[in-house]
């Protein structure tokens, strides 16, 4: 039960700073609109043809929302654990009853609940916008978890590498661009070269995709794909768990 | 009685560099013990070893009785060496935030009272001045009234007046049984807060014990320290136990009363001088005699009228 309200601390306490981070705000709810923008409004998707955006509208959702799942948790993760080293304040909280997997729970918490509403203000953009009808299944709502829980134990795992905020965003970015493209979200797999594509099903952003496309395009079940991303979001939380620095 | 802390032939290294080298030390509980050096001494590695937080090369340590890994982290409070908090929060949201860290904290106004930012408590940490935020800082580390608190230069770049508060406050703390261990490299706090000292230097403890055994021990005698304005050929003459400063003379061994025989020595051969200050030996003397820093004051040590017939005063 204290874990539990400990947990309930470290999230009210980093939702709050969150919030009173205007520009933090501001950016990580208009980073995705602003690729809605590009890619739904002024680019626009071709059915009929071909090329990058050859496929509807509602085929490129998974690409839209994994750019949330994806470069939120990593940056705000990773961000938050330098912060925390230049502050000491990891080696203030390893004297406290505190553990790091509690302290990463309570940051992942947070992030499910900015990506979640981030998330549900994309969907509800590209619907207006596009005039795209998004299917809705339940089962968006856990894919989104898991890729978040996921993705925040590689943001903490980079946090622990780089030395610094700037070294946090410059690593998170060059994890973060290659996946988005190589993992079926904007580039369908049949415009990659025939021997790269067995690589696609490495990327851990590949199994959101292809089950948030299965759930809200093409109408299957996408429970093999929540099944792989429920491990793996396991696999990355420990490995962000044991990551997380207990000193400046 | 028992000792909240032992720490037994503690060695560290980084690379080459020896941060601790085979220290060992006790603290009594309800004791305040204070660790004293220079930035570089050793001072945070040596905290971070008793607290668990960095692991060692060799030697044990005993927090409360157990491995510091093992201790009960609701008995400790700690508060780290240039320790920030998350800064948008007010300090009765920080320290509403680290209590909720344990499973029992005090109250929150009591712990805003006890810094004395009841005043100030809906403020913003980033808001507040430099001393209010070091005192929102100690507050954090006594949300959970531990037994055993770690300041690790807890007064570092704040004002005398803030100082002198937190000052207070470790008085209080002390008084109401807390075990305190500080390290700081003002040598007036250890003097003025701790029951006993430690005096580290490169990673090794040179002396310890109460600081007013370790300024009769090795403190030497008063001084009294002559600014001079004329040239080294007036101290030539004078018949006094004194050595030569980069600006004028310290006369060891001068008692207050003395003080009036030294100004007619220095009249009667016409010695121009601009002050005198008498000073009693402090713990900085200590700790400058015991870890060979004394040059660096621009003292010479020998005599005033040897040094300037010899040609070697430093004037």
């Amino acid at each position: 039960m204290s874990s539990v309200l400990r947990v309930g601390s470290e999230a009210r306490t980093a939702w709050c700073s969150f919030l009173r981070r205007r520009t933090a705000v501001f950016f990580t709810f208009g980073f995705p609109l602003i690729l809605v923008a590009i890619f739904g409004v002024v680019v626009q998707t071709n059915p009929t043809g071909s090329g990058l955006f050859g496929h509807p509208t509602g085929y490129y959702v998974p690409g839209y929302l994994a750019i949330i799942v994806l470069f939120t948790p990593l940056t705000r993760i990773g961000s938050s654990i330098a912060r925390y080293r230049e502050g000491n304040r990891f080696e203030k909280l390893s004297t406290t009853p505190a553990t790091p997997a509690e302290w990463l729970a309570a940051h992942t918490l947070v992030n499910v609940g900015i990506i979640l509403l981030a998330s549900a203000v994309v969907l509800g953009v590209l619907e207006f916008l596009t005039g795209w009808s998004v299917v809705l299944s339940p089962l968006l709502v856990p894919f989104v978890v898991f890729a978040v829980v996921m993705f925040c134990g590689l943001g903490a795992v980079l946090g622990r590498v780089a030395d610094s905020q700037d070294g946090v965003v410059a690593a998170s970015n060059a994890v973060a661009l290659p996946l988005v493209f190589l993992s079926e979200t904007f580039v369908a797999p049949e415009m990659l070269p025939a021997w790269f594509r067995p690589a696609v099903g490495l990327s851990p952003l590949t199994y959101f995709a292809r089950g948030v496309r299965k759930v809200t395009y093409l109408q299957e079940s996408g429970l093999s794909e929540l099944f792989v991303l429920a491990l793996l979001a396991a696999v990355f939380f420990g490995l962000g768990a044991y990551a997380i620095p207990q000193s400046g | 009685m028992a000792a909240a802390v032992t720490a037994d032939s503690l060695s560290k290294r980084y690379g080459d560099t020896v941060a601790l080298d085979g220290v060992s030390l006790t603290v009594d509980t309800g004791e305040v013990f204070a660790l004293v050096g220079p930035n570089g001494a050793g001072k945070t590695t040596l905290v971070r070893s008793l607290t668990g937080t960095t692991t060692l090369d060799s030697g044990s340590v005993s927090v409360l009785g157990t491995s510091p890994g093992d201790t009960d982290g609701e008995a400790i409070g700690l508060l780290p060496q240039s320790f920030r908090p998350p800064e948008r929060l007010t300090a009765r949201e920080l320290l509403t935030y680290y209590g909720g860290l344990y499973d029992e904290s005090r109250p929150v106004d009591d712990v805003l009272a006890d810094v004395g930012l009841d005043a100030a408590d809906d403020t913003w940490y980033t808001n507040l001045s430099g001393g209010q935020q070091r005192r929102v800082c100690v507050g954090i580390t006594l949300v959970n009234d531990p037994d055993l608190l770690f300041l690790d230069e807890p007064t570092t770049g704040i004002d005398p007046a803030g100082r002198q508060s937190l000052w207070s406050l470790v008085s209080d703390l002390s008084a109401s049984g807390t075990t305190v261990f500080l390290t700081t490299h003002y040598m007036e706090e250890a003097e003025t807060l701790a029951d006993r000292v430690a005096l580290l230097d490169d990673g090794s403890v040179v002396e310890s014990g109460p600081p007013a055994t370790l300024v009769e021990t090795y403190g030497g005698g008063t001084h009294l320290r002559v600014e001079t304005s004329g040239g080294d050929g007036q101290l030539a003459t004078l018949d006094i136990d004194a050595t030569a400063t980069e600006d004028g003379l310290r006369v060891s061994n001068v008692s207050p009363e003395d003080i009036g025989d030294v100004v007619g020595i220095l009249d009667r051969h016409g010695v121009e001088y601009e002050s005198l200050t008498w000073t009693e030996p402090s713990l900085e003397d200590v700790y400058l005699r015991l870890t060979g820093d004394e040059a660096d004051d621009g003292e010479t040590d020998a005599p005033a009228a040897d040094a300037v017939a010899s040609g070697s005063g430093q004037r």
